[in-house]
């Protein structure tokens, strides 16, 4: 059934790295939501902890074991976990302490994501407002004892559905776009492998045997182009990839300017290909975008140059990051600024309005 | 550039979006469904996050900034509305006002009966303390 539906809008993606955990998590938060008769915690947990691994692998699965992938996947499955306790914990405070692992998690995923100010905005925020929470929950929760609000939840199986049909649905549409992703990354990436296959020649007649024929099926060039004419974000690779050129005559020169010459033209070609691999992660490219300078460089500027300072050369990120968010709230965002802290102070007063006690 | 795709963070905040989701409308607590949907504005701040990493400039990041500003408004005027609710009817179970539900439904009742609530430890017997120590004469031997 789950087949049918899937491959009717999209027959790329594969349906079942998608169902599989969204079964087995559905299963297990239906299982662990706080009812009277509760279930036994063992089968959530047996349902739930496979569903979170089966996530991460299926779904996240990429061929480098780096660092970085290890802080994702760690920060990832702390909020995870810590979510589903926040949803299916009886007790309020220990549902604040679990909301405090998801907002460290998030910290953790914004450092990965060079956002350092950021994190440290969030954590003593949230750190204010968690405490306020605790303050409440001893106040009001001590007070009124054994509740029902604690121990019954309002349609498991509904509300359950609910939230997973949603994220099916978001699931589904983010591995549609990553496998468009894949798909030109498998035609792109032969491409690069004949390049550096050629750089590494002696002669220029092996390399003029390599690229191939102008005009032929098998030329270098010309497989480039029609590559890069597949994908929105390499439209103007198409025409630089005529700029680079390269000189078919001359063919048993010996000359090692001649060979250096072709090298070069070679590099050229590698250094658009690196590009274009590397914008297959980012955006589409939105050249007519109105934006300042001042939120960073606008979205036009190559991959290479971005974040580069341009009297010293060295990259602006992560350590500048609060001078450029500085320089982006009060130049660009400055009237939202100003509309921020209008909306704290009515919240303020509001607050106060609210709770004060009229007798 | 970071090695990984842009769409893992995007799973991340999607799970933490439904997640708080779940938890908003089916938990009954006052106090925990406030904490789902800051769980749900988490999300959205990595989806922010990664977007704005990956398009190379700091508009998602501003954004989150922003977010930051209204969840905190949000937050304020949530507890007081709280407190103003527990003030009526002694309770954070948010089922205590379905008389605010639309006029032609039926009222939602809870069938099964709670658990008994478990036994509390006795509290440890002290000595009383406070109460003066009788005074003795003291003996003089002299």
């Amino acid at each position: 059934m789950p087949y049918c539906l899937f491959s009717a809008v999209s027959p790329s993606v594969e349906w079942w790295p998608i169902v599989l955990p969204l079964l087995a998590g559905g299963a297990a938060i239906y299982l662990l939501l706080p009812r009277p008769q509760a279930y036994p915690m063992l089968w959530g947990i047996a349902l739930g902890l496979p569903a979170l691994v089966l996530t991460l692998v299926l779904l996240t699965r990429s061929g480098v074991i780096s660092p970085e992938t290890i802080l994702f996947w760690s920060f990832s499955a702390v909020a995870i976990l810590a979510g589903t306790l926040l949803v299916t914990q009886h007790n309020p405070a220990r549902a604040a302490l679990a909301f405090t692992l998801v907002v460290l998690s998030t910290c953790g995923l914004f450092l990965l994501l060079a956002a350092p100010f950021l994190m440290a905005a969030t954590i003593i925020i949230y750190a204010g407002a968690i405490i306020v929470t605790f303050l409440f929950v001893i106040m009001l929760a001590a007070q009124s004892g054994l509740s029902d609000a604690d121990d019954r939840s309002r349609e498991p199986l509904l509300t359950t559905l609910t939230g997973f049909i949603l994220l099916g649905t978001l699931l589904f549409v983010l591995q549609h776009y990553d496998n468009g992703v894949n798909e030109a990354a498998r035609e792109l990436d032969p491409l690069v492998e004949r390049v550096q296959k050629i750089q590494s020649l002696d002669t220029r007649e092996a390399m003029v045997q390599e690229v191939g024929e102008p005009g032929k099926d098998d030329d270098l060039f010309r497989q480039f182009k029609r590559v890069y004419s597949r994908k929105p974000q390499w439209k103007d690779l198409e025409e630089r990839v005529e700029h680079v050129g390269f000189d078919w005559s001359d063919i048993d020169s010996k000359d090692a300017k001649a060979v250096e010459k072709s090298k070069e033209q070679l590099k050229a070609l590698g250094t658009l290909a690196a590009s274009a691999r590397q914008r297959l992660n980012w955006m589409p490219l939105l050249a007519r975008a109105p934006l300042s300078n001042m939120s960073g460089p606008p979205p036009t500027v190559e991959f290479e140059n971005v974040r580069r300072d341009e009297t010293q050369q060295l990259p602006r990120m992560p350590a500048d990051n609060a001078a450029y968010l500085g320089r982006s709230l009060f130049g660009d965002f400055l009237l939202p600024v100003e509309l921020g802290g209008m909306l704290l102070l009515v919240a303020t007063v509001g607050a106060i309005a609210i709770a004060f006690r009229r007798s | 550039m970071p090695a990984l795709p842009l769409h893992h963070y995007l799973i991340v905040g999607a799970i933490l979006f439904a997640l708080g989701l779940i938890g908003f409308l089916a938990r009954r607590n006052l106090i925990i469904m406030f904490l789902c949907v800051e769980m749900m504005l988490q999300g959205v701040s990595i989806n922010f996050a990664a977007f704005a990493r990956y398009r190379g400039n700091l508009q998602g990041q501003a954004f989150i900034l922003f977010i930051v500003t209204v969840a905190a408004c949000e937050a304020a005027i949530a507890l007081a509305l709280i407190l103003m609710l527990f003030r009526r009817h002694h309770s954070l179970d948010v089922s205590k006002w379905q008389e605010l539900r639309e006029p032609g439904e039926e009222p939602t009742e809870d069938v099964e009966p709670l658990p008994p609530a478990p036994r509390e430890p006795p509290l440890p017997h002290l000595t009383p303390s406070g109460v003066e120590p009788e005074h003795r004469a003291e003996e003089s031997h002299v």
